[in-house]
């Protein structure tokens, strides 16, 4: 029985309405309890800013991020966040670390801890290449971590989709996340990946896929309906249709406005839009581009059913990598950026990119500006989830860095009078003065992910949830983040302590210990009749179309490091 | 003036990556603080007193300081590494990463050097008085960027990817060279005395001249009439066009 009590605490925990309170904390083995007996390791945290472990809820750190590294040698040698890349020999509690925006798993596990993260979700995993992505997952040492399956052009879901058989459907996304023991249903450019093995796209939400005469307004409500039937713990995740393109935040705001009738079928939202950043662009071409986050802001405000996250950009290199694999080729065709494509068979495309982001640009400048204004003009933080996408918009590693543009308006000021007056032109950013305090960061980061993804023991500091918790060097009273951010960043960037499961893992910025993360999945129940009917469909496409079989295909125990099975039962 | 000599004590097997081997960290030192400088020997580091003998004359600054090594130190690797001023003379073969990143001052090498020669350099001199290997004057895996500046002058053959990615400097060959030299070039000046196979591939911007004979040339340049250049006439192409490249290619 191991005890930890973290004394004088300034306890911001957002879930039970804390907003920077004096108190203490108890854990008693990897839980956080009422008491502990007076034999508990104390650590003082003298009034320092404590708050639940955090939590990434999208973030590219396991599978695709591997094509990255192939693609990036060079990233290995890149140090732009002194103490949180680059190349950094092997302690006796850590191994060797290179990177920057594709780091080793190792890195992964150590970086995010250091930032007083504790729990990940990796943004999408191909069924197909499910397998791989856990063996990354199990080399990433300290978090907890989860994925999210990708559905969204996958042949199987359009056939069930096109037949109208929403049973068989949802008893397919089950398997589905059963096969790749992922954590939700992700759906990127629904539609686009499987028009993509045609050399070509889907330009909107009514344009049917080519060979399956759906549409992906069809593939969205399609799988909404199956997500809510099996009860599963996170809505769908959508990466919308024109990602990427200027004049999308008008398909952004359909897409969400598609959704307003979809009932959840628990206590959260009823569709997730990913990194919104990439989907909020006004104009017709890159020559007239100007933010559109000012209309997807407002459609959100109004709005109940949804919440999104940002994909901030960061200026300096970064490495786009998605299923979206038009986008990529997009991309490199107009940066002329080395490129690599992938056909992930009967599922989705995908693509790798590196590109850098630079404030003389006036594009980048503008989607810099993006992230941001949708931060700050959007009222309720509870909508909102942190994110850079990382690695698409920036390393993970910078989060404190950005951090302090939410939380200073001088801090923005900065940055933008770097900008061209062209730029200035298209955002609006500069007219905003709102700055975060820490309770609201708190809900970005770590509170409102535990709704998200129905996860009452993450991201808070009840009795009973996970004692994973971030301790930073940092008295809320005394520290102004909207002058002195240059103290924040530095708090925000190496954690005084970071717990998790009750144990030290980060001290005065530094690695102590090593444990392994458990991974999330979740088995959600279908009857075993439509179960049957099901298998022998998919049993069809694996003898004409897979290159593997079925046998062969789905993750097996093995590959699960302490895996914590969340059960769920369908309704049919 | 401070002349440092290096010799090997005994001629070594594993590699030794001298990379703190220059005269911006030598000069004004004597010699027992220069034999303490730790080199990375295989798996570990020890002191170069220990690998060389040491001797030295006189003291005063980098751009005054030279560096002689004496014999073959065709498994020292990374001498003169991010050099900016000075003079290292070496009279032997040189292992890989000879002169990489350098900024500034000159290096002479008589023997043969092994790949990587002058990689990622910025300034200064190389001069080869024999054969290079590979990848003369390139980049970083997977970086967008060689040489950027300086000159390397070959008086000998080198073999394939010379100046890779190459965005400026100059680089002179009297010899031959192998295969694809100039590939993904973005500005520099390459000149090929003698003979090269595929050049130029990807460029998109720089110039290369060719005075031998030119194997396999792709199809991917435009011919835009003649050029001459000191008093010789070449047929001047424009390219890569696969990649809008505006890249010169002076061939006979």
């Amino acid at each position: 029985m191991s005890e930890i009590l973290i004394k004088n605490a300034s306890v911001c925990d957002p879930t039970q309405g804390i907003n920077c309170e004096a108190m203490d904390i108890c854990i008693r083995d990897g839980k956080i309890v009422d008491s502990v007996s007076g034999n508990a390791k104390v650590i003082d945290a003298e009034g320092k800013l404590t708050m639940a472990g955090g939590f990434d809820g999208h973030t590219h750190s396991a599978g695709k991020i591997n094509v990255g590294r192939f693609m990036n040698p060079n990233d290995a040698r890149k140090n732009l966040v002194p103490g949180l890349s680059g190349q950094v020999a092997r302690t006796e509690k850590t191994r060797a670390q290179v990177g920057y925006n594709t780091p080793n798993t190792y890195a992964i596990g150590y970086r995010y801890a250091k930032l007083g993260y504790t729990t990940i979700c990796e943004a999408a995993i191909p069924l197909l290449a499910a397998r791989h992505t856990h063996e990354e997952f199990k080399e990433i040492p300290i978090l907890d971590k989860m994925g999210l399956s990708l559905f969204g052009s996958n042949w199987q879901v359009m056939e069930y989709i096109r037949d109208k058989e929403p049973e068989k459907l949802a008893a397919y996304i089950a398997w589905g996340l059963k096969a790749s023991r992922g954590y939700g249903v992700k759906i990127v450019n629904p539609g686009g990946g499987e028009a993509w093995g045609w050399g070509r796209n889907v330009s909107g939400l009514y344009d049917p896929v080519p060979n399956f005469d759906v549409t992906p307004a069809e593939i969205l409500m399609g799988l909404a309906e199956a997500n809510e039937r099996l009860q599963l713990p996170h809505s769908v995740h959508v990466h919308c249709n024109n990602l990427g393109k200027p004049g999308n935040y008008a398909t952004t705001i359909e897409t969400m406005k598609l959704f307003e009738n979809v009932k959840p079928s628990r206590d959260r939202q009823a569709l997730h839009v990913t990194h919104v950043q990439f989907n909020a662009y006004a104009g017709t071409s890159w020559r007239d581009f100007e933010t559109g986050a000012p209309m997807v802001a407002d459609y959100v405000n109004g709005a109940d059913h949804l919440t999104f996250d940002l994909g901030q950009v960061i200026f300096g290199p970064a490495v786009t990598m998605t299923a979206d694999g038009p986008v990529e080729y997009a991309n490199a065709r107009m940066l002329h950026e080395k490129w690599s494509n992938q056909d992930i068979e009967l599922e989705d495309a995908s693509g790798v990119v590196p590109l850098f982001y630079s404030p003389k640009s006036f594009v980048n400048a503008v989607q810099w500006a993006i992230g941001l204004e949708l931060a700050l003009l959007v009222k309720d933080p509870w909508k909102i989830m942190f994110t850079t996408d990382s690695p698409n918009g920036g390393s993970f590693v910078n989060y404190p860095e950005a951090f302090t543009y939410l939380m200073s308006a001088k801090r923005r000021e900065e940055v933008i009078s770097g900008f061209s007056k062209m730029a200035l032109d298209r955002m609006v950013l500069p007219g905003i003065d709102r700055e975060l305090d820490f309770y609201e960061l708190a809900v970005m980061t770590r509170s409102a992910q535990s709704k998200m993804y129905s996860m009452p023991e993450k991201g808070n500091l009840k009795v009973g949830s996970d004692a994973d918790i971030a301790i930073y060097d940092l008295l809320p009273g005394q520290v102004d983040p909207s002058t002195e951010y240059a103290k924040v960043k530095k708090a925000f960037s190496g954690a005084a302590y970071t717990l998790k499961g009750g144990e030290i893992v980060v001290k005065d910025g530094e690695i102590e210990a090593t444990p392994k993360g458990k991974t999330y999945w979740v088995n959600a129940k279908v009857p075993e009749s439509i179960d049957a009917a099901m298998q022998k469909d998919i049993d069809l496409k694996f003898r004409k179309y897979y290159t593997v079989s079925k046998a062969n295909y789905m993750v097996e125990d093995s590959y699960i490091q302490k895996p914590v099975e969340i059960d769920t039962e369908g309704v049919f | 003036m401070q002349v440092v000599k290096l010799s090997l004590k005994k001629a070594n097997k594993i590699p030794i990556e001298a990379d703190n081997v220059n005269p911006d960290n030598f000069a004004g030192k004597p010699a027992e603080e220069i034999r303490a400088f730790l080199v990375w020997y295989g798996n570990g580091q020890c002191p170069l007193g220990d690998l060389f003998n040491v001797e030295v004359e006189g003291s005063d600054s980098a751009e005054n300081t030279k560096i002689v090594f004496e014999g073959d130190v065709s498994r020292v690797k990374r001498i003169g590494q991010n050099m900016s001023a000075g003079e290292i003379e070496i009279n032997g073969n040189v292992d890989m990463h000879c002169g990489s990143n350098m900024k500034g001052g000159k290096i002479v090498i008589n023997g043969n050097a092994d790949s990587w020669l002058g990689c990622e350099m910025t300034g200064g001199e190389i001069i080869l008085n024999g054969n290079a290997s590979y990848y003369v004057g390139a980049g970083y895996r997977g970086e967008a960027c060689g040489m950027r500046g300086g000159k390397i002058t070959v008086n000998g053959n080198t073999k394939d990817y010379l100046g890779e990615h190459m965005c400026g400097g100059e680089i002179l060959v009297k010899g031959d060279v192998g295969l694809l030299p100039a590939i993904s070039n973005n500005g520099g000046k390459i000149v090929i005395e003698g003979n090269a196979t595929i050049p130029a591939s990807e460029m998109k911007n720089g110039t290369v001249i060719i005075k031998g004979e030119v194997s396999d040339l792709l199809p991917s340049y435009k011919e835009e009439g003649t050029e001459e250049v000191e008093g010789v006439t070449y047929r001047k192409f424009m390219g890569d066009v696969n990649v809008g490249g505006k890249g010169i290619l002076l061939i006979r």
